[in-house]
């Protein structure tokens, strides 16, 4: 295969001496093998595998409905076993550390009372929850499921960009790549000694089950709703799990239990793994208008009755100021030397720190710390002068809100282009996602390696023109076993091979230290070169559009699956600006419109030449009795009026019919006889032909 | 067992508007090759299809006008018809995202690639004559749709849900047929043997309309004329898309569903048995002759079944 990869950036497939790094040996010979055209052929097969199973994620304002796949490159990435041993240690001891700190802060505070890091920074995050101070969460373990951001700078070394410890998504798009890849390349995985990560499911499953406060206790998985972007997830998951699927308003509280509602009654619910944010949880504790949540979910959660898996609160050590002290509480909490770097931080918070990122701005990414992804951020080296004195406003404005960081040069890898048909150097990053039981970490090999495709860019958000990769780890740290050529291993071979032969013939993990690997010899180098302005979020023009938008962004509670970016909200068009209206730049969730008001209707006989409609029939009973109007919905109903509503139809067939039991012309005429099938409120479709709001769905 | 009532709810649903999809797409077929042969007449064949499915004032004022171009537009790839081909299959394909966890991935797999295939075409399907194979492919979809689901769907309480809501509709479907028929002039004897052939070309669309044709030659022995037509439509045993059949499985649906839950819902198998009752001891000449049930009652009956269960099952506590 040809391939080109440069000199500026750490590749992953060939040293700076342009030599195949040996773990790469065997994908290489067999794309050799395969050859460009057969090779592309099935790159279009694994396209439409993901359409037709739609393994998607949401957007608005695309022609080809709100859902599009997620690029995929087959080349896969790999990662030796000593590294990943060292990528395993670090991240383990990084979230051991941060659950500590999780339980410490919500309890004594001792970190605080000894001065390791400053109260202030702690107690003015915007995602410390004081509702739960001094809960005593089950195991006291605070975020189970972790996915934590990871780059290799330009020397190789792996750092760590970003912890996300509330709602990590995307582990759904690394199995599915990974069955995928399995389907249609089979041979590449040949004799390549790949290990597995089939067991994410049952891990994930064993955990929960274990937070359970009774015995056999029943979990679910709580999602917003099958508009929030990441809701192909919360299916699959679900799925693999084999357990119920449920949102908001199948949940309900009573007795000091939680309940959800089936065809044969109510169900106790012991264990929810929520992909709700905090804020939409519990209307009585958090959000008042929140419809996505379950009213009294957090005294239950107090009482002990129901475990909640991320626990409520998590967000205030992933805030991006705190990050910067993640190393001192891994030193602070378990007296051990940090394996991981974190990209060094500058806190705007700091007296010390703030005139350098004021005079430095132009060297720097400034991010705000409440966002992640591509949200609220300033490329020093891609931004204009105006831009920056424009962005250093808001910095001296409020410093705490903002950090800084010199600009890191992501590591690239060779990826296929279908244009070209050429394998081109991309830049990429790593989310491993890591499972913390009371007994042991888990974390799955490998991860989700995203890729900026976009040729020279080097941002990976999905809505950037960014995919992802399969990622491999492998059981040893030279090149594969080639199939029938096992009896050399035992015969001679030169010293280098014999030793990579030696790591291939190991069922686990070779010892570290049997043989150097790259990220060894390069580990505890940390200078950090600026320069080639390769930042691994946001685009420059992108950023500035984001940052320019941010302040209206109605957020969706969870984190993009693929960025960490906060994901904007499902429901684009009148509700989130209403949203936005009353909420002024604070965190938004999208809101379900409520679900039908519990009036038993009195089966109402369709009059003749009727066709009944879903909708229609919950029209029927909520213009019986109304339900209560939230304040969302309300300015909802007054701002549809003014803006096309840019929702799926189904959907916009329930805002219909909250807006018809409130009386307010449905513009639904008065039936005549033949047009009854028509009666039913059905929205024009959100997608071909609507005034389409810029896409703004962040990967 | 356990069944979310949501889900049960996205279940009912799903059978019923894979069932529309297809059902439309049966009669928008025969009815436009019928119009074909039928010349300026083409008016005749269209207003009682579009009495059936309704939109007939929604139709002319986005197209302006009713002919075979603008109702097959309309009924097929118009996404404001909420009854048209692509809504139903949108809708379908919309329940079937809420159940993803819950059906197997073939049945999901089979309804998302029914909606990439038929929810983005539009005109351009007409002008390369393609109608054919549009109704054909969205007949096809539903019938594998179904029929992954006999084959892998397990038989819980979830399958007897899609099974009401796709025989509910089913029944409803072929009742809405012979009334928009027995309304319109097909109903009155023609003196003429010209208009006697038009009026037996229009019952055979009928019959072809619910894939009915063969089964009624070979049933029936005799000619297409409009009671025995109404007959095998409405009371035939065996015909599996006949209104009596359709409630009777309507029937076994419900009784499965009562099974989990005994006792507790006892209207709505009161309700279907009176259907069935109704339809299994009902002359023809009554129904027809006497509205003795009228078909607007018998309409009446499906849709009260179907407002039963959904009080019954699908609301909260």
């Amino acid at each position: 295969m040809n391939y080109d990869p440069g000199q500026q950036f750490f590749d992953e497939m060939v040293t700076h001496e342009g030599d195949l790094r040996p773990h790469y040996e065997g994908v290489q010979r067999y794309l050799g093998q395969l050859g460009v055209p057969e090779f592309s052929r099935r790159t279009e097969l694994l396209d439409l595998a993901f359409r037709n199973q739609g393994i998607t994620f949401t957007v608005y304002g695309d022609t080809q409905g709100t859902e599009r796949t997620f690029p995929f490159d087959p080349v896969p990435r790999i990662i030796p076993a000593s590294e990943w041993a060292h990528l395993e240690a670090g991240l383990s001891q990084r979230v051991r550390a941060l659950n500590a700190f999780l339980d410490d802060i919500y309890h004594e505070a001792q970190i605080l009372g000894d001065g390791v890091m400053p109260a202030e920074l702690v107690y003015t995050s915007a995602h410390f929850r004081r509702e739960v101070h001094g809960l005593k969460v089950p195991q006291g373990i605070y975020t189970h499921i972790v996915g934590t951001d990871l780059i290799r700078d330009e020397k190789g070394e792996y750092l760590v960009l970003e912890d996300n410890l509330r709602s990590p998504s995307g582990v759904s798009y690394l199995l599915s790549n990974r069955d995928a890849m399995r389907r249609i390349y089979p041979g590449m995985f040949e004799g390549q000694g790949v290990r597995s990560v089939q067991h994410y499911a049952t891990t994930l499953l064993g955990l929960l089950q274990s937070l359970s406060p009774r015995e056999d206790g029943t979990v679910v998985v709580l999602t917003p709703g099958m508009y929030n972007s990441a809701y192909f997830e919360h299916a699959y998951l679900a799925q693999q799990m084999g357990v119920e699927l449920v949102e908001g308003r199948d949940l309900f509280v009573d007795g000091g239990r939680v309940w959800m509602r089936t065809t044969g009654g109510r169900r106790q619910v012991d264990v929810i793994y929520r992909r709700v944010d905090d804020d939409f949880l519990d209307p009585l504790t958090f959000r008042r208008d929140s419809t996505l949540g379950v009213a009294g979910l957090v005294e239950v959660y107090r009482q002990g009755r129901v475990a909640i898996a991320n626990a409520i609160g998590t967000g205030v050590a992933d805030d991006k100021a705190v990050y910067a002290y993640v190393p001192d509480m891994i030193r602070y909490y378990l007296n051990e030397t940090p394996l991981l770097n974190n990209v060094p931080t500058y806190l705007g918070w700091n007296p010390e720190h703030l005139p350098y990122i004021l005079e430095n701005a132009a060297e720097l990414v400034i991010k705000a710390v409440g966002e992640a992804g591509g949200y609220g951020m300033l490329i020093g080296p891609a931004a204009t002068q105006a831009e920056v004195s424009e962005f250093l406003v808001k910095v001296r404005a409020n410093p705490r809100d903002f950090i800084a960081q010199p600009v890191v040069g992501l590591s690239r890898h060779p990826t296929f282009y279908p244009d070209t048909e050429e394998f081109e150097p991309a830049h990429i990053d790593l989310r491993p996602y890591i499972l913390v039981g009371s007994q042991e970490v888990t974390i799955i090999p490998g991860g989700l390696t995203r890729v900026a495709l976009r040729r020279g860019s080097l941002v990976v958000n999905s809505s950037q023109g960014g995919g992802s990769k399969d990622t491999w780890v492998l059981e040893h740290d030279g090149p594969g076993q080639p199939s029938g050529m096992s009896q050399i291993m035992h015969g001679d071979v030169g010293d280098q091979r014999q030793a990579e032969l030696e790591g291939a013939d190991l069922q686990d993990p070779p010892a570290q230290g049997q043989h150097q690997t790259q990220a060894q010899t390069t580990r505890g180098q940390s200078q950090y070169q600026g320069g080639f302005g390769a930042v691994p979020l946001g685009g420059p023009r992108e950023s500035e559009r984001q940052a320019a938008q941010v302040q209206a962004y109605e957020q969706s509670q969870e984190l993009d699956p693929l960025t960490g970016t906060r994901r904007q909200s499902q429901r684009q068009g009148g509700q989130s600006q209403s949203q936005s209206q009353t909420g002024g730049g604070e965190q938004r969730q999208s809101q379900r419109a409520p679900a039908a008001a519990p009036v038993p209707a009195a089966p109402v006989p369709a009059p003749q030449g009727q066709h009944s409609f879903q909708q229609q029939l919950e029209k029927a009973e909520l213009s019986a009795e109304p339900p209560e109007p939230t304040a969302l919905e309300l300015e909802r109903q007054v701002q549809e009026e003014v803006s096309p509503p840019l929702i799926e139809p189904h959907d916009q067939a329930r805002a219909d019919r909250a807006r018809t039991g409130q009386g307010e012309p449905s513009g639904q005429a008065e039936p005549s006889d033949a047009a009854k099938r028509q009666e039913s409120p059905t929205p024009s479709p959100a997608t071909p032909g609507s005034p389409a709001t810029p896409d703004k769905e962040k990967f | 067992m356990l069944l979310l009532s949501r889900l049960a709810e996205n279940l009912f649903w799903i059978g019923r508007y894979v069932e529309r999809a297809e059902n439309t797409a049966r009669l928008l077929n025969v009815n436009y090759f019928a119009s074909l042969e039928m010349g300026t007449r083409a008016r005749e064949i269209w207003m009682p299809l579009l009495e059936l499915t309704g939109g007939d004032a929604e139709l002319r004022a986005r197209y302006g006008r009713v002919d075979a171009r603008s109702v097959s537009a309309w009924l097929a790839f118009d996404r404001e018809n909420p009854s048209s081909i692509a809504s139903s299959v949108a809708r379908a394909r919309e329940n079937a995202r809420g159940l993803r966890d819950r059906i197997p991935s073939e049945m999901w797999e089979s309804v998302n690639r029914a909606y990439l295939n038929l929810c983005f075409e539009g005109s351009a399907v007409l002008e390369r004559d393609g109608l054919f194979e549009y109704c054909n492919a969205a007949r096809d979809a539903s019938q594998m749709f179904f029929g992954i689901a006999f084959a892998t769907l397990p038989r819980d309480e979830g399958w007897s849900f899609m099974r009401a809501g796709q025989t509910l509709e089913r029944g409803d479907n072929t009742l809405r047929v012979l009334q928009s028929r027995f309304r319109g002039i097909d109903a009155t004897a023609m003196p003429d043997p010209a208009g006697r052939t038009l009026q037996t070309q229009r019952w055979v669309s009928v019959l072809k309309g619910s894939s009915a044709y063969e089964a009624y030659r070979k049933r029936m022995q005799s000619d297409v004329e409009p009671l025995s037509v109404a007959q095998f439509l409405l009371l035939d045993e065996y015909f599996p898309r006949s209104v009596r059949y359709s409630a009777e499985n309507l029937q076994d649906a419900l009784m499965q569903i009562e099974r989990f839950h005994p006792g507790k819902h006892p209207e709505i198998l009161r309700l279907s048995r009176w259907l069935v009752a109704r339809l299994q001891y009902a002359a023809i000449n009554d129904i027809i002759d006497h509205d003795n049930p009228a078909l607007e009652e018998l309409l009446g009956d499906f849709n009260r079944v179907g407002a039963a269960i959904t009080a019954a099952y699908f609301q909260p506590e």
